[in-house]
């Protein structure tokens, strides 16, 4: 079995040991998104026009929520070191780790969402522009959410400061998206901005993973 | 000979014993700029026909917004310098600039917010230049408590060095989208290419000020970074010997 089998196989057994780990941001994504009626008012057209925002918000913080662990268990445990004896490159490694916790951490909040729409009452075109926009999004996200993991990676006691360091960088992805989801409110062509979001992300998950290896390398190897 | 004046810089003894002296300069040079260019702007310069004499924070404001700016890019100057020639007195400079990045942005956004209390009749509006103050006030903050987090100053420079220049290249996209998103503020009050549109004599002082704010800037950072190497280097003989004399 190649090392990228055994590496996928061994997230999927992982999260078998610990299915927690992807319940727990479905579960505060779907709280935080009943919150939301109950801190503003029932009323549906107020919560319709807001509801992809919030919901978009949300999905952000979720996400976050999971990206704290992203290198933590396998740091303490060791694995990560072991990458570096590995006869592939640490970016393809790091690439490979980024890509199953896209599908196996985000892809599941991301499918969530309808439902989360559905009791926001979101119009459907919407909604579906709201998962458009958070399926072409969250590759850039996972990126940036991987740094921050691996920046703090070298210190005991991070707890969300990761999200705190990355949390100012999102905010182009968070404009473009916003803005695609104005504009199918009124109906007006998305394509433009959400190519420019496609190429951001494009572009982030091309360079951030070298720069998240060069992290987890000096996290590693202390000062070498 | 010839490479001297550079591996100076990777003494911390000789770093600390001139960058006293500067210190001293920079600080009677920026004081003087400061009061010449404080008193002209406040009491001296014309009042402004539509703003009347609420406008005068402008010998604070932009003066401090640009160096809030200014300094993310020296930072990651030293980020760069740091990484390539394995400098430690740039991550010394990295660390000051940091904290007085923070504060400078603090400031430009506390100027603001007066300013646009008796001009827009709001503190704050979610224009695109105060959201970008915004977001790079909390670029900053993530430097300094990325640092604060990691307890080996080597590793915790070179990650923040790391985190600066990711920051770096996303400033500018940042700046657009925002920009982009919102734009409301007036348009800038000094370019480098165009002729100001307010009269010289509100203008000279300004100048003046914008000048005497980046000498200041140099002054706190110079004597930060001094703090930071005496701390650094707390275990040298001639640290002993200078606390010892003290």
């Amino acid at each position: 079995m190649s090392l990228e089998r055994r590496m996928f196989t061994r997230e999927l057994k992982l999260i078998a040991a610990r299915p927690g780990d992807i319940l727990k941001p479905i579960w505060f994504l779907m709280l935080v998104i009943s919150m939301v009626p109950l801190a503003l008012a029932p009323d549906s057209d107020l919560l319709s026009e807001i509801g992809s925002a919030m919901i978009w918000v949300a999905t952000l913080l979720a996400l976050l929520l999971n990206a704290e662990h992203l290198f933590q268990s396998d740091f303490s445990d060791g694995v990560l070191e072991q990458w570096l004896f590995l006869d592939r490159p640490l970016v393809w490694l790091v690439g490979l780790k980024l890509i199953t916790h896209w599908l196996f951490h985000v892809l599941p909040l991301i499918l969530i969402t309808p439902i989360a729409g559905i009791i926001l009452s979101v119009p459907t075109d919407v909604l579906l522009a709201l998962l458009v926009t958070l399926v072409i999004a969250t590759p850039a996200l996972t990126c940036f959410s991987g740094l921050g993991a691996a920046l703090t990676l070298g210190s005991s006691r991070s707890g969300i400061l990761g999200v705190l360091v990355m949390m100012p960088l999102f905010v182009p992805v968070v404009i473009l998206a916003a803005g695609v989801l104005i504009r199918a409110m009124d109906g007006s062509d998305t394509l433009p901005l959400l190519a420019l979001l496609g190429a951001f992300s494009v572009v982030a998950a091309t360079f951030v993973p070298i720069v998240v290896s060069a992290a987890i390398r000096l996290n590693i190897g202390g000062s070498n | 000979m010839g490479w001297r004046w550079f591996h100076q810089w990777g003494s911390p003894r000789w770093f600390y014993e001139r960058a006293g002296r500067w210190q001293l300069v920079c600080g009677w040079l920026a004081l003087t700029l400061l009061i010449t260019g404080s008193f002209w702007g406040l009491a001296l310069a014309p009042v402004d026909y539509q703003q009347g004499n609420s406008y005068r924070i402008i010998y604070l404001h932009v003066p401090v917004a640009f160096l809030a700016q200014a300094l993310y890019t020296a930072m990651a100057v030293c980020a760069v310098v740091l990484f390539v020639w394995k400098m430690k007195l740039a991550d010394v400079a990295m660390q000051s600039i940091a904290v007085m990045g923070f504060a400078f942005t603090a400031l430009s956004l506390v100027s603001g917010a007066v300013w646009g209390k008796p001009t827009w009749g709001t503190y704050w509006v979610w224009d695109a230049r105060l959201t970008s103050m915004l977001i790079l006030a909390f670029l900053y903050l993530g430097v300094i408590g990325l640092r604060a987090a990691i307890q080996d100053p080597d590793q915790a420079g070179k990650a923040c060095g790391i985190l600066v220049l990711v920051g770096v290249v996303n400033l500018p996209i940042i700046k657009y989208s925002v920009e982009w998103w919102n734009t409301l503020h007036q348009p800038a009050s000094l370019k480098l290419t165009e002729k100001p549109a307010m009269p010289a004599s509100m203008w000279i002082p300004l100048l003046i000020n914008i000048l005497g704010y980046y000498i200041a800037a140099g002054y706190l950072i110079l004597g930060s970074m001094r703090a930071i190497v005496l701390e650094r280097e707390r275990r040298s003989a001639w640290v002993r010997e200078l606390v010892s004399h003290a």
